[in-house]
């Protein structure tokens, strides 16, 4: 190969790439949290609720699982301003990312909340617990225990999943190294930083959610 | 034992890699009609110089341009789809023989690729609703100016946002999610070709949209790998004759509908 890897050209842009990973930070964050709320409620309301509830759920479920999340993207950033709904790159990229991890979120936590026993729940509500604390003390926190590896991996694929939203020109670390690979025309150098940068966020984040499931978790079945 | 026997494997497998790899990238003009096929890198995004027609196959001004290549070397031609940040790797990584792809002719890019001589060129102005007064780029502080990744107008609208500020640049990956953003009133204002309102037009509120003024005016090269003097020599000539033959001006008015700029050699 004719090229020699120059890394010196890159370094100096090294803040802008810190800007766009505390971006890609935030967007992960924020579509999760909301996307697991939305899970929650999501498998609550499948396992639980009537059927006029569960069956809009499960719609929603294969709908999301069945399209590719950059459609989705497209819908919330292209579609929706044509019937009034605009919104920032940014914040269409939260709305879609949340509602695409959301879907994924419900079924996780519906096996989970299938793995509690009947005789439990049953158990849960001869002792005079209401609907909302058997939901809450019983069959949540052993659904989310059950259930944890698969969640802590489905997060870690939701943090890469942000790479793509530079599609509707949000900021975030890939479209940032996309621009920087445009100035400097420094490629494979870029690249490459860009995959050392990925590995140990996601790394860090494997680690995070290891401790977070020791905290969170400690009690013996 | 096992060891050296896995070693082994190794080895050849990484020897058979490497001669694949050789032969697969033609450095000449020789290897590439021993090799029976012209590996050309396109954009399909880019209409009217890369799009895919009604039957999703690639056609447009450059598509024509690589399929009249490989008629005067008597392959045929393969395409490989490449977005505008990928033309450059699609060299370096010698995946490709050559790329058409409106790849305008930059002294930063001849840095790590060659470029033929100019065979089309066009100009890069903002385009915006009619309402919108804009008139200079310091009309459009406060606005929403989208544009494509890493194109000519991506340097000229960054320039022109530094010295103005208060101009937001939305980069997208290609040409049709920016046409798209101009459409759904994502944006209000974008920076692209002079011909970028004949496909706006198709759109329902397209006749909404006009040319507000004049960034720079770009020559488009075909690009090879550095330093690969043969091929650039060959495609040189072919084009001279193409030019003379006015077979570019045709192309232009079927694609553009209307005729080249003066093309300057080097």
């Amino acid at each position: 190969m004719q090229t020699a890897l120059l890394f010196g050209p890159v370094f100096q842009h090294f803040d802008k790439l810190l800007i766009g990973l505390w971006q890609t930070i935030q967007l992960a964050t924020i579509s999760i949290v909301l996307g697991f709320i939305i899970g929650t409620l999501g498998a609550v309301g499948r396992s639980f609720g009537p059927r006029w509830v569960s069956w809009p759920i499960a719609a929603y479920v294969e709908l999301i699982r069945n399209t590719p999340l950059l459609i989705q993207l497209y819908f919330v950033y292209f579609t929706l301003p044509l019937i009034g709904f605009k919104f920032t790159s940014n914040t269409a990229a939260i709305i879609a990312l949340s509602i695409h991890l959301g879907a994924y979120i419900t079924e996780i936590m519906r096996a989970g909340v299938e793995s509690v026993s009947k005789g439990q729940i049953e158990a849960a509500r001869s002792l005079g617990l209401s609907q909302w604390q058997i939901i809450r003390l019983v069959v949540l926190k052993q659904a989310a225990r059950a259930v944890y590896p698969s969640l802590s991996a489905q997060f870690i694929l939701q943090l890469m999943g942000t790479s793509i939203v530079g599609a509707i020109a949000a900021e975030e670390l890939t479209a940032i190294a996309n621009n920087l690979v445009m100035q400097t025309f420094r490629s494979f150098e870029i690249y490459i930083l860009l995959a050392v940068i990925y590995f140990v966020v996601v790394q860090a984040a494997s680690l995070l959610f290891a401790l977070i499931g020791r905290v969170l978790f400690r009690w013996k079945v | 034992m096992k060891f050296m026997k896995i070693a082994a494997a190794i080895g050849l497998a990484a020897a058979a890699l490497a001669t694949v790899s050789t032969t697969a990238f033609a450095q000449t003009v020789d290897e590439i009609i021993a090799r029976g096929k012209l590996i050309v890198a396109v954009d399909t995004t880019t209409p009217p110089y890369g799009f895919l027609d009604a039957d999703l196959k690639p056609t447009g001004f450059d598509i024509e341009v690589a399929n009249k290549m490989g008629e005067a070397l008597g392959v045929p031609v393969e395409f490989v789809t490449v977005t505008s940040p990928g033309r450059i790797p699609a060299l370096l990584n010698k995946q490709v023989d050559v790329v058409i792809s409106i790849f305008s002719i930059t002294p930063a890019r001849a840095i790590q690729i060659d470029y033929s001589i100019p065979y089309a060129g066009q100009s890069a102005v903002v385009i915006a609703p009619k309402s919108t007064e804009i008139k200079s780029a310091a009309d459009l502080v406060g606005k929403k100016v989208g544009l494509t990744r890493g194109t000519g107008e991506d340097g000229l609208l960054t320039a022109a946002a530094e010295a103005n500020p208060g101009i937001e640049i939305l980069r997208f990956d290609d040409y049709s999610s920016l046409l798209q953003a101009m459409v759904s009133g994502q944006i209000d204002a974008m920076g692209g070709g002079d011909y970028g309102e004949i496909y706006l037009k198709k759109a329902q509120n397209g006749d909404d949209f006009e040319q507000k003024y004049t960034l720079k005016t770009f020559y488009f090269g075909i690009g090879v790998a550095k330093g690969n003097d043969n091929l650039r020599q060959w495609i040189n000539t072919w084009l001279f004759v193409q030019k003379a033959d006015g077979v570019l001006e045709a192309l232009s008015m079927k694609y553009r509908n209307q005729p080249l700029p003066a093309l300057p050699v080097f």
